[in-house]
């Protein structure tokens, strides 16, 4: 089988990446596992919110601090701006609705109370432009008897930190009741497989009774895994407006979006091998011509480019063993500190090295193999070196960018 | 801060909540004296909660030691009845690798059987089918009464016991000063950690239970202990690798025991002395985790590709006799020092040196001569009184064979069965309090919120020891933000519950760091971006930790910032 771009990792930039190739008519093949860090996505998109410790206000305006290897330098300053309007463009097409734009940062609602610094905030998540600057003056916290994954009271306490009345109430459903019969049960995407149908109806019942003179009901982020359907229904039945706040992984958001994302991309032409991994690579002439499958066997899939977006470690994009940081599927050259015992910080909230490990890139994101560079296989996403993606809360930036980046890339180049 | 207020006289102070103290105080308690136990952080902070959890059979010591292998068969058999629900009867095995001399089985076994302990000499395929994780080359097999203890809970069954005895029980009060008089230690002057309040509390006599930090506690009469701090280090992986206790057959020497807990196994340990000030925040190597995997995949190959969970260190509390730089060839023996003989000091006891198997033992010791300085004649029953958890009517059954057919409870109530024996049944289980909030070691809302009201537990750290909460494979990754939680509400302060969960946080790191690659790793990176990233947590605009919840890695961040 043969494809223009064979792109090896089903997460987020796999998939934008995918998407904005398929939609330039190229033919274009996406190998994943099918589980992606999308699953354990916040419910935000991050751009930039701080470089070396500092908040930044305007992400595109610090983006010259940055190391010059990071991500965003090898995209280009000047870029940044109208590939992120792209990126967001491509999740709208897919069906992802998103609030926020490049310039301005906006803030998201933690299961804890914070008020984290993000970009792009999905459809229904709670937020706001400034947490002084929300609109609600009540709101009103509901979480479901025994669910443990929210923290109604803490959300309580972010929301009067912000100058907001805060009350909290729980809803009983008999459904999720039976759910806890098997313990381990009561979490995200198991309830959110539940309420839908008859269970939502009852559900909004329920909110429709709370009364009180709060605005909003902010409810845990565990309805709609496959579509936007169940909020909008639910939103239909109840009086008051509804936002949701994340709750611990898994995320019913970040499955929703990988499977919107997944079916737009299936839409436009493109071939999904779910369940499947690439188990090694032929190259030739400093090359990658073709990869071999765990299901395929001897049949190799070839391409003209290739595109590795495998992840971080959480991925399995790269693998610490004692003594070096690999790339297990190519044995790519990796950027890393030798000692193991440099690669940490002994204080688990400082910024850590090994986070800011990745591949080995050059300027337009191709990878390199015992120090030659590999001219058709590119890196995008989190396995990409030279960002700490959590400390400047990028991770998500730099996956939609950089699959922006290099499909633009490629479009341009056959 | 250094207001002083006066308090009740007590027959006796035991300073320091391991094993020892927890075990000296139930003594003192059933014995009819007015008892307090003091505990600079929280029971089992020190070495009890940092050792193997291995239930000697004293085989490892019959060869160069007779009489802790005495003690400890005896001790051994003793737990296995008294502590039924904090034993796991395993077996042990010592085997011989062929790199190892044969020729030393046999002498072994001898003073195995001098010292009365049970052990015979099996086929090495016999072995195998025992315990198929141990190394197929093995070309010797001895079986022994080995198993495994959980320090944790049999330090907690002491202190709930001496409760129940009428002793009062202070965690988180630093011994800051002994009271004296005349040359005569009258009591000790404390402070509470969590509010800098001093206070002095008065007793007729003065149990120094302190383990290594023993040494400070006679320092401050005066007097000289010379104890020898040997660092001990071990590792914890993901599974139970054994389900038998698995030792080397030779003479002691780093990394020879693997022990299965729980859902984990360990290896241990090295030896190395330290600096006593070092004794309080204790850092595993990267050379010390490199021998431990190296000599730990003698025994078991398959270590080699388990995940390891963390690595962790104590300190044992020796008393220097010579010049042994590795500490081993030292008695484990029990030192008893009456310092009223020793150093012309009355109203002062140090207990120390032994080993968890023999802390029922050393207590007795120490109460013993208590009653004899107090002119008291009350007779010694800890040896043949169940503690909490493991009384039954059925008189010699333990719980533990019995709440295997416990099949109609839920998971998290036989998680509980197994942790707190017949305690199990003050716990609430009905409504929500079925959820669970550490899926990885079954632990639900109804036994987090137990310990809270009865065992003592003041923060995520102090949940973890009475419940196992964040111990199995996702190392609190996702059960302490649900801990925490519950803790915010249910001591009515959410801020800093969440402080108390950075703190933990970091507690965790520090175990895993030194091991941090492969699924650790993942599991670290996991963690970070969940806490830092969807929740948003931030120590920095967070309230203070305070000094009783600080870590031992905070302290040692504070340590460096003072540098």
């Amino acid at each position: 089988m043969i494809y223009d771009t064979i792109i090896i990792g089903g997460g987020l930039s796999g998939l934008v990446a995918g998407v904005k190739l398929a939609s330039a008519k190229k033919r274009v093949a996406i190998i994943t596992s099918g589980q992606s860090a999308l699953h354990f996505l916040s419910g935000s998109i991050g751009l930039l919110s701080a470089v070396d410790g500092e908040p930044v206000s305007d992400p595109i305006a610090s983006l010259e601090k940055l190391p010059e290897n990071h991500p965003y330098n090898k995209i280009g300053a000047g870029r940044i701006s109208s590939m992120a309007g792209e990126a967001a463009d491509i999740l709208k097409a897919a069906g992802i609705v998103v609030d926020g734009n490049a310039g301005e940062t906006r803030y998201r609602l933690t299961p804890l109370g914070a008020w984290e610094p993000t970009w792009l905030v999905m459809d229904g998540i709670a937020s706001c432009p400034h947490p002084s600057k929300c609109p609600w003056r009540k709101a009103t916290v509901v979480n479901f008897h025994g669910y443990l994954d929210f923290f109604p009271e803490y959300v309580a306490d972010g929301l009067r930190e912000a100058g907001i009345e805060a009350e909290c109430h729980e809803v009983k459903l008999p459904e999720l009741v039976r759910l806890r019969k098997s313990c381990s049960e009561m979490r995200a995407a198991s309830i959110a497989k539940i309420l839908r149908g008859e269970v939502l109806r009852k559900l909004a019942i329920e909110l429709n009774a709370l009364g009180g003179d709060s605005e909003v009901l902010l409810l845990p982020a565990v309805i709609g895994l496959k579509s936007m359907q169940e909020t909008e229904e639910l939103q239909a039945m109840v009086k008051k407006t509804i936002r949701y706040v994340p709750v611990i992984p898994m995320s019913v958001a970040g499955v929703r979006a990988q499977s919107m994302l997944r079916n737009y991309f299936e839409k436009l032409g493109g071939t999904y091998f779910l369940g499947d991994s690439v188990s090694r690579g032929n190259f030739s002439d400093g090359r990658l011509e073709s990869v071999h499958t765990a299901n395929l066997g001897e049949t190799v899939l070839e391409a003209d480019d290739f595109i590795l977006a495998t992840g971080s470690f959480f991925s399995q994009g790269l693998v610490a063993k004692p003594d070096a940081i690999v790339e297990p599927v190519f044995g790519l050259d990796v950027d890393q500190t030798a000692e193991r015992t440099e690669r940490y910080d002994k204080n688990f909230f400082a910024p850590q090295r090994y986070m800011r490990f990745g591949v080995e890139t050059d300027k337009e994101f191709r990878v390199s193999r015992g120090g030659k560079t590999v001219a058709n296989l590119r890196a995008i996403g989190s396995i990409l070196s030279g960002a700490d993606p959590l400390k400047e809360g990028s991770g998500a930036g730099i996956a939609l960018l950089s699959a922006v980046c290099v499909a633009r890339k490629l479009i341009t180049l056959n | 801060m250094d207001k002083t207020e006066s308090t009740p006289h007590y027959d006796v102070i035991v300073i320091g909540a391991g094993a020892t103290g927890a075990g000296t105080a139930r003594d003192c308690a059933m014995r009819g004296l007015k008892v307090l136990l003091v505990e600079r952080f929280d029971f089992t902070a020190g070495a009890t909660g940092r050792n193997h959890g291995l239930l000697h059979s004293g085989a490892r010591y019959a060869v160069t030691d007779h009489e802790s292998a005495a003690e400890c068969i005896r001790e051994n058999m003793t737990l296995r009845k008294i502590a039924s629900h904090c034993v796991e009867e395993t077996g042990g095995l010592f085997v011989t690798l062929p790199d190892d001399d044969l020729g030393y089985q046999a002498t072994f076994v001898e003073s195995c059987h001098k010292a009365g302990i049970n052990a015979e000499i099996i086929d090495p395929k016999d072995a195998l089918r025992i315990e198929p994780a141990v190394n197929p080359d093995i070309i010797g097999a001895v079986k022994v009464p080995d198993g495994a203890v959980d320090p944790f809970r049999l330090t907690t069954a002491n202190v709930i016991d001496a409760k129940r005895h009428g002793a009062d029980i202070l965690t988180y009060h630093e011994v800051t000063g002994l009271n004296m008089s005349q040359g005569r230690v009258t009591g000790v002057t404390l402070r509470d950690q969590r509010t800098g309040a001093t206070r002095r509390m008065d007793a007729d006599l003065v149990i120094n239970t302190a383990g290594i930090w023993g040494h400070g506690i006679c320092a401050m009469a005066g007097i000289k202990v010379n104890m020898f701090p040997a660092k001990g280090a071990l590792l914890i992986f993901g599974h139970r690798v054994n389900n038998v206790v698995i030792n080397r057959c030779r003479k002691p020497a780093d990394a020879d025991i693997l022990v299965p807990g729980d859902t984990i196994s360990l290896i241990g340990t090295t030896s190395s002395r330290v600096p006593y000030e070092e004794c309080d925040n204790m850092e595993v190597t990267p050379q010390e985790v490199d021998i431990l995997l190296r000599e730990g995949c003698q025994i078991a190959p398959s270590l080699a590709y388990t995940r390891i969970l963390r690595a962790y260190a104590g300190v044992r509390p020796l008393v220097a006799a010579d010049n042994d730089p590795s500490g081993r060839s030292i008695s484990r023996g029990i030192v008893c020092l009456d310092h009223a003989t020793r150093d012309g000091v009355e109203g002062f006891i140090t207990i120390t040196g032994g080993k968890l198997m023999t802390y029922r033992l050393m207590a007795e010791w120490a109460t013993d001569l208590a009653c004899k300085k107090l002119g008291r004649t009350a007779e010694c029953r800890t040896a043949t009184t169940r503690l909490p958890g493991s009384e039954t009517t059925d008189s010699d059954a333990p719980v533990s064979h019995g709440k295997r057919h416990i099949i109609e409870l839920g998971a998290d109530q036989k998680a509980a069965l197994g942790r707190h024996g017949t305690m199990t049944a003050d716990i609430e289980f009905a409504d929500s309090n079925d959820a669970l909030v550490c899926e990885c070691e079954e632990v639900s809302v109804g036994e987090i919120r137990y310990a809270i009201r009865e065992l003592h537990a003041h923060n995520l750290v102090n949940l973890r020891r009475r419940t196992r909460l964040g111990m199995g494979t996702c190392q609190g990754c996702l059960c302490a933000c649900r801990a925490a939680s519950i803790l915010g509400n249910e001591l009515g302060d959410r801020r800093q519950a969440l402080t108390d969960l950075c703190s933990f946080l970091n507690e965790r790191w520090k175990g895993m760091l030194p091991v941090a690659w492969g699924q650790t790793l993942v599991e670290a990176q996991f963690s970070s971006w969940l806490y830092q990233g969807v929740c948003g947590l931030d120590p920095k605009v967070l309230p203070a930790v305070r000094k009783a919840d600080r870590t031992s890695a905070e302290c040692d961040q504070m340590q460096q910032s003072v540098k």
